[in-house]
């Protein structure tokens, strides 16, 4: 699928309008869209809905042995994917660069930094450590993918629980959440991704751009940040030149942001841990919002179930009932067995062909003959097996009645079984 | 023959269901059954790719994204269970030589997962604005180890019945478009899901028919 | 056939429409199909134990020209921690550029991992083999079966084809005995001493195709396959239980219908059943 290309109109539209300091929605140049975080019915599960641009972030942990180099901590692995839902552009299968960006990027962001206490995820040094996995979807794609995905992860990060484990001696075990609460993750601090969008070669500055700025832009600047003003990665891409005032001015409007960001993370936290202990339902169900026009729900409902056994018993004895009797099967030779009529030979040149003989390349128990299968064979005539070389399949014209005598010294011969009923109808159709 | 008595409350748990909730696809759908989400986004009529063009119709494409992980051999078989029930359904024939992506994101599963992918498709079809000869719907039914027959279960009572059975119907006259089966199970029990799918569709097709009314009763 | 893009494989396309009246055509006249058989007739089946010497156990299956091979190798592994007590079995189904010219080289495309899928499933839920027959010993070691299938030529029908030879290679399988020496901690592998594998049910498949809702027909051909509405596939195992009822959407079909089929895929499942015990009686006794 392709995306629609911007119009040149639209383009110059935008661009004059930043010049103005106006933006598309009527936000301020350091204004953030408004974030809405909801966590799932589960531990690690977290939506995150910045704007229009909808992320969904998903942890879970499995036990696995740990990297030879470092044998006493745990594993991250995060894994950003750009689903075609997002938009148009996005391919499925392909890993396109914005893909690779965008999961180095979080790489950077969430591992490097050493954000998550990764010996704590030790259980038996050398042998079985926790993995933890970091799996973001993206639903919808209005711009600024990054930040959205960085402000999931970790908010999935801080919800998540993993099981507790029991090591005695040799033997581990694992608890499952029934026998014992499930513990969180050790977090030493929170890096929030803050991306600024640079348009006529440095000299206009917006945060977090939407889909249209995001293409009109020349660079993007990527401020990772921790709310105790530490920063956890930068990242300029685009060609643009920045002075270094610039850059420090963008730290400065990231830590303000990430402030505030945090705060709302450590928010949406609380409530929902105060929504679980009050037992209430959580997770994306509750979330569906009921006074919009295209949501409905409805209660559990019973299904009606008059009338049903009658149904029933009706239609499984009015079906006929499967015959009986069932054919034999017929084995020419030990290791080979067919059943079936085949095809009738409707041509009738020949009567005393028949439309189909067995097969197959028995290697190992080749030593029977067919003497036997006539014995058997009350229904019907000589059956034909030819045995033929590949070479002569195509120039023979005739069809061949092989007699067992004759079959055996062709066996013994060592000329391997060609095709057999198949190729004898074909002949007698190409007659 | 085992006779299987279906039980006093077979029922189903709440849904609900959300339209037009993503602003770059052509058509989205979120469905929820009971705690079992998915998210539907649906792209087209659009562009193909010459390679996958046919040339009276239109190509249809599923995607199914699990919650966890890439996706494997299982997603394969569900998207082709879903789109092989979206192409029988959908007029196809309106849109020669374009393509029509369906792509399915699992929010949560709890039990009932491809009734609940199928709903979503198909109310994302629906909002996408795509002609569909008649409409469907996904129901699960699943024999617990007593023979007690339960509809919509959830991700407990699945793992521990004997067999689970998830049926798409249609709308015209309730007859079944696909049937994908797990477990042994015997031929009266399979006939008395079937009927207690039919039965339980009436009552998704009532939603949907809900939702539709409500979403058009405001008139701009 | 051999075809390449635009002019050559519109044509083929218009012949194929074409074909559709004429098919159905003579379906509604005549009760009768392409090939001259009836409208629920099998095509003959032909079954092969034991071909391929290096593998555990081994079946060649032709279901008319659809040629499907089984080759299934057993391995020692350790057992999954959540099932310290249970073997594995994986089924994988290939399905190469040799057999039609409509797979391509590369990745396995969609149907042949559906078909994978199905296969497990099937092996799943008819409890072919009980896992934990597998296992050697608890948490240590098990088996594991890879299970090869390969079409080497396809002419429709390859998910019934592909039970019949699983089935088979399964029964025809011998497994070592294997026994874990108590002071190395090592497994020892006796190859001349070998057991067959217990094999609890014997499910078989039978396909139909539906043609615009009215006309059912078993064992399709790739050609009448193509031309269908709807595909239908029942597991059937010896004690008339179904094991798998697979339709993976299409035309809608009645109660009615679906009872029809089931009770044909029950007289197939003896039929089967019968040519594989035969067989494998005459191999036994071969040896």
């Amino acid at each position: 699928m392709k995306d629609t290309p911007l119009s040149n109109c639209e383009r110059d539209f935008l661009l004059k309008a930043i010049e103005e300091k106006k933006r598309l929605d009527g936000r301020q140049t350091y204004d953030y869209r408004k974030i809405k975080i909801t966590f799932g019915s589960d531990y690690g599960c977290c939506f995150v809905d910045l704007g229009q641009t909808r992320v969904m972030a998903q942890v879970s942990c499995e036990l696995v042995t740990p990297k030879e180099s470092r044998p006493n901590e745990g594993i991250m692995f995060f894994n950003l994917e750009l689903s075609p839902m997002a938009s148009p552009a996005f391919e499925q299968g392909r890993q396109s660069e914005l893909s690779v960006k965008l999961n180095r990027q979080l790489e950077r962001c969430l591992r490097n930094s050493k954000c998550i206490d990764t010996e704590s995820l030790c259980v038996v040094s050398g042998e079985k450590v926790w993995q933890i996995r970091v799996d973001v979807h993206t639903l919808n794609n209005d711009g600024n993918l990054m930040d959205a995905a960085s402000v999931a992860a970790i908010s999935a990060l801080c919800h998540f629980r993993r099981p507790d484990v029991g090591i005695q001696g040799e033997e581990v075990t694992v608890y499952s959440p029934e026998e014992r609460d499930p513990i969180p993750l050790s977090i030493y601090h929170m890096p929030i991704s803050v991306s600024l969008a640079f348009f006529q070669q440095g000299t206009y500055l917006l945060v977090d751009p939407c889909e249209r700025e995001e293409r009109v832009m020349d660079g993007l600047l990527m401020i990772a940040m921790n709310k105790h003003r530490e920063i956890c990665s930068i990242q300029s891409s685009g060609g643009i030149m920045l002075l270094k005032e610039q850059v420090m001015r963008c730290s400065k409007i990231a830590s303000v942001k990430v402030s505030e960001i945090t705060d709302l993370i450590n928010k949406a936290l609380l409530n929902d841990k105060t929504a679980r202990k009050a037992g209430g339902r959580c997770g994306f169900a509750e979330s569906i919002p009921q006074e919009r026009i295209t949501a409905l729900k409805t209660d559990q409902t019973s299904v009606e179930m008059t009338g049903v056994g009658e149904t029933v018993s009706s239609i499984v004895q009015t079906a006929e009932a499967p015959p009986q009797k069932v054919p034999s099967p017929l084995l020419p030779v030990p290791g080979v067995g067919q059943v079936g009529e085949g095809m009738r030979n409707t041509w009738g040149v020949e009567e005393e062909e028949d439309g189909d003989s067995s097969g197959g390349d028995s290697g190992e128990e080749a030593v029977k003959m067919e003497e036997e299968q006539h014995k058997e064979d009350k229904s019907r005539k000589v059956d034909v097996v030819e045995i033929l070389d590949s070479e002569e399949e195509e120039e023979e014209e005739e069809v061949v009645i092989l007699y067992p005598e004759t079959t055996e010294k062709a066996k013994n011969k060592g000329s391997s079984s060609g095709q057999k009923g198949a190729a004898t109808s074909r002949k007698q159709q190409k007659k | 023959m085992m006779e299987v008595s279906p039980s006093e409350n077979v029922s189903l748990r709440e849904f609900g269901c959300e339209q037009t909730l993503l602003s770059r696809p052509d058509g989205s759908a979120s469905f929820v059954q009971g705690d079992t989400s998915v998210m539907a986004g649906v792209y087209g009529p659009a562009e193909v790719k010459v390679s996958k063009e046919i040339y009276d119709r239109a190509t249809l494409e599923v995607l199914v994204y699990p919650k966890v992980g890439l996706p494997g051999v299982r997603e394969r078989s569900q998207e082709q269970c879903v789109r092989e029930t979206c192409e029988a359904s959908l007029l196809l024939s309106l849109h020669p030589r374009s393509s029509l992506t369906l792509i399915l994101q699992v929010l949560h599963d709890a039990g009932s997962l491809l009734s609940c992918c199928l709903n979503a498709a198909c109310m994302a079809l629906m909002d996408a604005g795509l002609s569909m000869s008649c409409l469907f719907c996904g129901v699960t039914c699943a024999i617990s180890t007593e023979g007690e027959i339960i509809t919509d279960p959830t991700a407990a009572q699945e793992k521990e019945s004997r067999a689970l059975m998830t049926f798409a119907i249609d709308s015209k006259e309730h007859r079944v478009m696909m049937s994908s089966t797990r477990g042994s199970f015997s031929v009266q029990e399979l006939q008395q899901c079937i009927a207690i799918s039919q039965k339980a569709s009436e009552k998704i097709f009532q939603f949907y028919r809900d939702s539709v009314r409500r979403r058009y009763s405001k008139n701009l | 056939m051999i075809f390449s893009y635009n002019l050559p494989l519109y044509i083929y396309i218009i012949i194929t429409s074409a074909l559709v009246n004429l098919g159905l055509f003579l379906f509604q006249k005549e009760n009768c199909r392409p090939d001259g058989r009836e409208l629920f007739e099998f095509r003959t089946t032909t079954l092969n134990i034991g071909s391929i010497s290096t593998a555990d156990g081994s079946a060649l299956v032709k279901l008319g020209n659809t040629t499907i091979i089984c080759g299934i190798k057993a391995e020692l592994a350790n057992p999954t921690t959540d099932a310290p007590d249970k073997g594995y079995i994986v089924p994988n189904v290939d399905l190469p550029p040799l057999c039609s010219s409509r797979f391509r080289p590369g990745p396995p495309g969609e149907q042949a991992q559906a078909a994978s899928q199905f296969i497990a499933d099937v092996i799943e839920s008819s409890d072919l083999i009980k896992t934990e027959d597998l296992c050697i010993e608890r948490g240590k070691l098990c088996w594991v079966l890879y299970c090869d299938i390969m079409c080497l030529d396809y002419d429709g029908n390859i998910l019934d084809a592909c039970i019949i030879a699983l089935l088979a290679a399964l029964k025809n399988t011998q497994l070592p005995e294997v026994a874990v020496n108590k002071e190395t901690c090592l497994p020892e592998v006796d190859f001349e001493k070998r057991q067959r594998l217990r094999i609890h049910r014997h499910p078989v498949g039978a396909s139909f195709c539906v043609f615009d809702d009215s006309i059912l027909i078993v064992d399709p051909t790739a050609e009448e396959e193509s031309l269908s509405t709807a595909h239908l596939t029942v597991v059937t195992d010896e004690e008339g239980r179904l094991c798998s009822v697979h339709k993976p959407g299409g035309t809608p079909l009645s109660g009615e219908k679906l009872q029809e089929c089931i009770n044909r895929a029950t007289a197939r499942q003896r039929e089967i059943h019968k040519l594989i015990n035969k067989v494998l009686d005459s191999v036994k006794t071969a040896q």
